[in-house]
């Protein structure tokens, strides 16, 4: 069993900077901090608009206000200042918060309203249209507007294991579950996203991500509300470089996806598209290729992959700034215990949820979490996810093949962008592995097009050649397009028929 | 800029997206669909919007890509903005 400390972490900042990091119980507590200590700074900007942290006090005060009561409230509000208004009211209010996804159809929020037995519905003048099925059907439902506000009212005494939000769940596999996080695990998740750089505190982030996820939510803005950083809501991906022109952040969360985007705009484009004064991209929610590390390196600009889940109120290990390990998760954050069992990586610790909504089981008899993922550690505790349980191919000799595991030799070659593993059956009836590459054309394209297709096949049968038999594909396919994607970006799997 | 000179722009934007490299061989089909055939997905168009914003010194002012059927209302839209 591991029980890593904050200790692992101190030689990647300066000692001020890290006595400064310090636990809170509650999300009331911490908002109480921020409010007096960073004042007049800057705390978001949205839409043109500046709020500092005295004035997004005084107006999560006023939202409070129109939160008497009890029970949980649905909060179906955009990416905007008002959201982080009206998530900092619930959680200081002691009302516990169901974050809706703003895509959601009127009928999912009526079937959440009913489901989770919501008093509440704070919801943007832009989305009231939704709650109008739930308005009418569900007697008692107080709608409150997001852009209202009440008489100011003073935080309420919230207990650290108090339920605090609500976050669906969107895995590539299975249905969406909601997990449950207590004010302690989100101010877990919070801290944790403190640990392993060098400049912490009073950074400038750049918001792309929803805030119905936990990379969006915890990692983004609660850490950049901790911190007394100053958060630019980009509203519209589509903008999101000519905000940061004018924005210039030093940090940035994202999706690889995104992250590969940039990289590949600024170089066709010929500048630097993420701004002069970008230090660090936190990267997540999906397998991060080891080729963006290096290539951001080469433009001074630190690139962590990480590892997180929702159940897990985001953050369970990331890597350490001047990381050397490309392919680990990296290092597990404080507050948690982790251990394998049969090659799963089990987890319980302050982070962890109280538990999916609607009697799920979510824990073993000792309160383990089974994350459902493969994963080792190396000799200096470097996390390494190497695949997922319901992913695992059982071949008829009876060798287990991790399919993430073996993609990741493939994806480590700078031609390939991604690729999935499956197995399939053969003209001859024989079950065959089979390999799926996409081609990372801004490197494939430098080769002659002529030569393309017998460079790439040549580079991955090399690959193919040093992997034990058992795991070596006999199938290779070059795809013309994406793979199907789920919004986070992750490559959908598809069950195919043997 | 001439029709085929934009076409030519527009190439080089899309063989940096997820859009099917098989209909990016040689001229570009203005009538082909860019969900239905080029099987754009939502990073496919993010690319598409901010590449031709660059490319093209223009900007999508309240409009987006899901506001274009085919190949050809992009280049009549970029046509239209450079004039």
């Amino acid at each position: 069993m591991f029980a890593p400390s904050s200790d692992i972490f101190r030689k990647y900042t300066d000692g001020e900077t890290f006595a400064k990091i310090r636990g809170y119980g509650t999300v009331a507590e911490m908002w109480k901090h921020c409010a007096d200590e960073y004042g007049g700074r800057t705390a978001v900007e949205d839409n043109g608009s500046v709020y500092s942290y005295e004035q997004l006090d005084r107006d999560v005060a006023a939202f409070r206000g129109l939160l008497a009561g009890e029970g949980m409230i649905g909060i179906l509000v955009e990416n905007s200042y008002d959201f982080v208004k009206v998530f900092l009211a619930a959680a200081t209010a002691g009302r516990p918060a169901v974050i809706m996804p703003p895509q959601l159809p009127a009928e999912a929020v009526l079937g959440i309203t009913a489901g989770f037995g919501l008093k509440a519905l704070a919801v943007s003048p832009a989305l009231s249209a939704k709650t109008a099925p739930a308005a009418e059907r569900i007697p008692g439902i107080k709608i409150v507007s997001s852009a209202d506000s009440g008489e100011p009212v003073p935080a309420a005494d919230v207990k650290p294991g108090a339920p605090c939000a609500v976050m669906f769940t969107g895995g590539t596999t299975g249905k969406s579950k909601a997990a449950i996080l207590s004010n302690e695990a989100v101010m877990q998740g919070t801290v944790n996203g403190c640990y392993g750089y060098r400049d912490v505190f009073f950074q400038r982030y750049l918001l792309v991500l929803p805030f119905s996820h936990v990379f969006g939510l915890i990692r983004n803005l609660m850490t950049s509300l901790y911190t007394g950083s100053a958060l630019f809501i980009c509203r519209d991906n589509k903008n999101m470089f000519r905000d940061i022109a004018v924005f210039r952040p030093t940090v940035m969360v994202m999706v690889p996806a995104l992250a590969e985007m940039a990289l590949t705009l600024s170089r066709k484009f010929g500048r630097n598209m993420l701004g002069p004064d970008l230090k660090y991209i936190i990267c997540g929610a999906a397998a991060v290729p080891p080729y963006l590390i290096g290539e951001y390196a080469k433009e001074c600009i630190s690139l962590f992959p990480g590892y997180g889940l929702t159940e897990s109120a985001n953050l369970v290990s990331g890597n350490p700034e001047c990381a050397t390990k490309p392919e680990s998760v990296g290092i597990p954050y404080p507050g948690q215990e982790l251990k394998l069992e049969n090659g799963e990586l089990w987890i319980r610790g302050k982070n962890i949820m109280t538990g999916y909504a609607g009697g799920i089981p979510s824990f073993t008899e000792d309160g383990w979490f089974r994350t459902g993922d493969l994963a080792r550690f190396d000799e200096e505790g470097f996390l390494y996810i190497t695949g997922r349980i319901k992913e695992i191919i059982v071949l008829p000799n009876g060798e287990n093949v991790s399919p993430a595991e073996v993609e990741a030799h493939f994806s480590a070659l700078d031609c390939v962008q991604d690729c999935e593993l499956y197995e399939d059956t053969s003209d001859n009836g024989t079950r065959i592995l089979v390999l799926e590459v996409l081609p990372r054309m801004t490197e494939l394209g430098k080769i002659p097009e002529a030569e393309r297709g017998a460079y790439l096949t040549g580079k991955i049968n090399e690959v193919n050649a040093t992997l034990p038999g058992y795991q070596r594909f006999s199938r290779l396919i070059i795809r013309d397009a994406d793979f199907p994607r789920s919004p986070s970006m992750k490559i959908l799997r598809h069950a195919r028929a043997l | 800029m001439t029709r085929t000179e934009i076409k030519d722009k527009l190439k080089e934007i899309l063989l940096m997206t997820d859009a099917d490299s098989r209909l990016l061989e040689g001229e570009l089909d203005e009538s082909k669909e860019l969900i239905a055939d080029y099987g754009f997905s939502s990073v496919g168009m993010l690319y598409t919007v901010i590449g031709i914003e660059e490319m093209f010194g223009i900007r999508f002012e309240n409009v987006g890509m899901s506001d274009f059927k085919t190949l050809g209302d992009v280049v009549d839209y970029i046509e239209k903005a450079l004039r």
